[in-house]
């Protein structure tokens, strides 16, 4: 398939924002009543005192501190695709790269709110910031929370900055195209943008070495998010592997949300010009290497943990594989492992509604990973006098819901204000660098390369 | 020298009657929690009674532990308290200090003898049982962490109190309230460091162990216990 | 007269005018070229690519390094509060401090040299033409001396179709 010209994609991708329909209007009244529903939740269980939760003696973490891990792995979706990809000069990642960077910082801010919703006494998370205070004291470097802080915050920054420098050009563009006051805000949050050869140069290059940067940053953020557990001397918790399986689990499931995202975009602003079969087969490929290491990380664990017979880590074990938790371990199992390797593996169902079906299961299941790691060693530690088992309450079922609903939100506030495919780096990609090819290559309108 | 705070708990005097747990309640203005959130596993009992059956009918033997905060030297709770409320003082405590405490709870996850408990709610106290909480100790709102202190209270009273007096700290002078509540006289505390008092002695007993010692926590109390059949 | 410039409707031309205007005297830092994207395959696209960008990225870097190794070590030292019997300045925690203000230090050095050498933020130039987003390339002099008015126009003037334009 070859793209449009340059006229049409200008038109096609700025037509979201020039033109609005009801339906936008009846989505966006949904969405925020269920986000306002969350926050009043939230505000209800601050004033009714932790107590409305399900946590309890010993299962001190349960359903907030599994959004939380859920919600920063899946904000690994726009490091991949856009840093990593864009460093390996793949073209196909260009109508790609701004929907994968919207999603994660979306899930980084949304994931960064639950560390202070499960506080209990949220009012007082500012303690973490390092800030002289009148109490002299400042946070402990040595714990794991204090790490979350610095890391969640550096990848934040770096996200939005990552994000919003490319925006800078498409802003320009929106500016040039409208008119009255929708062109004076555009035109402020183009910063001035001409598009001169030194400003190109200086962004491109700017967006090199924050591609180079937020790689590593994204590996520690979730490696520093696996310490808050395997820091800890809990069973099954105080492991080695956890940091690379954690960001392999990132990974993972942020590729499932950004197929998602993607395939929704696709029919819902009519990208099927944009967005091809092939996007999805790449992604999709992608997801089935994760699937694979994904498996690959958990035999790994649970040989590990079998083999050693570790009395106290063998509980957990058990209770995981064939006790109370086995229907939610064995349905990860299932739609983590064995759907996405059939439908992802096999060419014939690697299409766009297979990749979906199997992204969709991959979110459920990468949820209750990061359940079935807190909750089951919570509840079966050393002592076996203090076991325990966990019961969500409504307001954590709420607040779990209302992030779902914030997060679709927040993506469709943004489509409508920014074009969601990054119109300077679609158009440029039909003319790449010479520096690219050598002599005799083939190129081909998607990418530099034809797998 | 430094005091170095210690337990030794006898599990073969033990009887597992709670007079323990009723006075820590007492001493230091822990709230019963009610019916349905014991239920639900919130109970804060600082120090709890901890009962194992052992061997098959007929020969069923019934074994009582008293567990509290075994004030660890590599206590796991304190590198992870994010705003240093979980410390160690300079006598040997794993000092919480209320004020600091912003309710993460890694803490309590953290604490391989899960003693370390949350308040839930603000505690409430029906009239006139206010009337009997101890001034010397604060009361906790909701959202913090609180545990065992070895009465810390007391240690600080009686420390000062000695101190003005210009003298040591006589053993057997401080005797946190479940020592002092025990018929048994099962709990013995005093200054690990002072190798003439009565838990340095019994610390040195061919029957004391440390619970869960292979964790590496190094925890300052000490179970008595005869473990073959006499 | 702040610029003279035109309006081409693709990199070959406009290349073309670029090689005039370098026959005509003028040095690559007078000459504007403003396109909707950028335009690597053509020669002048590298006019103004010198930059200092990875050095600084890299200064800002070694600047969050030392701030983080500053404010670990200093606020451990000031009250030292033992947690845990680890050391009160514990290296292996605090590297990871010292990383991420590393990194972010690198990537607010990168964005703050852009926004400055980019002239983000500052008021923008005259020399613009919207037309720029609909695919034309605007090559042009800003503030050219009236004596080399004549050579420029006939520079910029490489086909009688291309219109001059005045700001």
């Amino acid at each position: 398939m070859k793209l449009p010209n340059d006229a049409t994609i200008t038109t096609d991708l700025l037509h979201p924002l020039l033109n609005t329909s009801w339906r936008f209007y009846l989505l966006v009244a949904f969405l925020g009543s269920i986000v306002l529903m969350g926050l009043s939740t939230w505000i209800f269980q601050m004033v009714m005192g932790f107590g409305m939760t399900g946590i309890n003696n010993p299962i001190f973490w349960a359903f907030y501190i599994t959004n939380f891990v859920f919600w920063i792995g899946i904000s690994h979706a726009g490091t991949l695709i856009s840093a990593i990809l864009r460093l390996v000069n793949a073209g196909w990642r260009r109508p790609v790269t701004r929907c994968a960077e919207v999603i994660t910082a979306f899930a980084l801010m949304i994931g960064a709110l639950f560390p202070i919703i499960h506080l209990g006494r949220p009012w007082l998370f500012f303690w973490l910031v390092p800030y002289p205070s009148s109490r002299m004291i400042w946070p402990n470097f040595r714990s794991p929370l204090a790490w979350d802080f610095f890391a969640i915050n550096t990848y934040l920054t770096g996200s939005l900055l990552f994000l919003f420098l490319p925006m800078i050009p498409d802003f320009a563009i929106v500016r040039d195209h409208s008119t009255g006051l929708r062109r004076k805000i555009y035109g402020v949050l183009a910063l001035g943008w001409r598009g001169t050869t030194k400003q190109w140069h200086r962004l491109e290059t700017a967006m090199s070495i924050m591609a180079v940067g937020i790689i590593p940053v994204a590996v520690s953020v979730h490696t520093i998010v696996s310490f808050d557990f395997s820091m800890a001397p809990v069973p099954m918790w105080h492991s080695t592997i956890f940091g690379p399986y954690f960001v392999a689990g990132a990974i993972f499931s942020g590729i499932a949300g950004l197929i998602i995202a993607m395939a929704t975009l696709r029919k819902f602003l009519h990208l099927e010009n944009y967005l091809y079969p092939l996007h999805f087969q790449n992604l999709g490929k992608l997801l089935l290497m994760m699937s694979l290491l994904w498996g690959y990380f958990v035999f790994n664990e649970r040989l590990t943990v079998w083999y050693g017979n570790h009395e106290a880590d063998m509980n957990v074990f058990w209770v995981t594989q064939t006790g109370s938790f086995s229907p939610l371990f064995w349905t990860m199992v299932t739609v983590n492992f064995v759907i996405p390797v059939i439908i992802l593996g096999i060419k014939r169902f690697r299409t766009i509604t297979g990749c979906v079906i199997a992204s969709c299961g991959v979110c459920v299941g990468m949820w209750l990973e990061r359940f079935l790691i807190v909750v089951p060693s919570l509840g079966h530690k050393y002592l076996p006098y203090s076991w325990g088992t966990y019961t969500p309450q409504p307001v954590e079922l709420l607040i779990t819901v209302s992030t779902f609903a914030a997060m679709t939100l927040l993506y469709t506030l943004f489509a409508k204000f920014v074009p969601i495919i990054s119109i300077w780096e679609l158009k440029a990609g039909k003319h790449p660098s010479p520096a690219l090819f050598p002599e005799g290559a083939r190129e081909h309108p998607l990418g530099e390369v034809h797998i | 020298m430094a005091h170095k705070w210690g337990l030794a708990v006898d599990l073969d005097r033990c009887d597992g009657c709670g007079a323990c747990v009723t006075a820590c309640h007492a001493e230091n203005n822990i709230p019963t929690v009610g019916e349905m959130q014991a239920a639900r596993g919130r109970a804060m009992h600082w120090i709890r009674v901890e009962r194992y059956w052992e061997g098959e009918f007929p020969n069923v033997r019934l074994k009582f532990r008293p567990v509290m905060c075994q004030q660890c030297d590599s206590a796991p709770c304190e590198p992870v308290c994010p705003t240093y409320a979980s410390h160690h003082t300079a006598d040997g405590l794993n000092a919480q200090i209320y004020n600091r405490c912003i309710g993460t709870r890694y803490c309590a996850n953290a604490c391989p003898y899960n003693v370390r408990f949350f308040d839930f709610f603000n505690p409430a106290w029906d009239k006139p049982l206010q009337l009997q909480l101890n001034p010397d100790v604060s009361v906790r709102e909701v959202g913090v962490m609180e545990k065992c202190t070895f009465c810390s209270q007391r240690i600080l009273a009686t420390t000062i109190q000695a101190k003005a007096e210009k003298r040591e700290v006589k053993d057997g002078e401080i005797k946190p309230a479940c020592a002092q509540a025990c018929p048994a006289k099962a709990i013995v505390f005093g200054d690990l460091n002072d190798p003439e008092s009565e838990v340095s002695r019994l610390a040195e007993s061919p029957r004391g162990s440390k619970l869960l010692e292979d964790l590496g926590t190094r925890p300052n109390v000490n179970y008595l216990q005869r473990l073959t059949e006499a | 007269m702040k610029a003279l410039y035109a309006m081409y409707p693709d990199g070959h031309a406009a290349q073309r005018a670029v090689d005039g205007l370098r026959k005509a005297g003028v040095t690559d830092n007078d000459i504007t070229v403003i396109s909707a994207q950028p335009m690597e395959e053509f020669n002048f696209s590298h006019i103004g690519h010198k930059t200092y960008m990875w050095y600084i990225a890299c200064l800002g870097g070694l600047v969050g390094f030392a701030g983080a190794t500053g404010l670990a070590y200093i606020t451990e030292t000031s009250w030292p509060i033992n947690t845990g019997g680890m050391p009160i300045v514990s290296w292996w925690p605090n590297l990871i401090i010292m990383f991420e203000l590393t990194m972010l230090g690198a990537i607010l050095a990168s964005v703050i040299t852009l926004i400055v050498t980019a002239g983000l933020g500052r008021r923008r130039p005259a020399l613009y033409d919207p037309e720029v987003t609909d695919g034309k390339i605007l090559v042009g002099v800003e503030n050219p001396r009236d004596a080399s008015l004549p050579d420029l126009k006939k520079a910029l003037q490489i086909h009688p179709n291309i219109s001059l334009k005045t700001i």
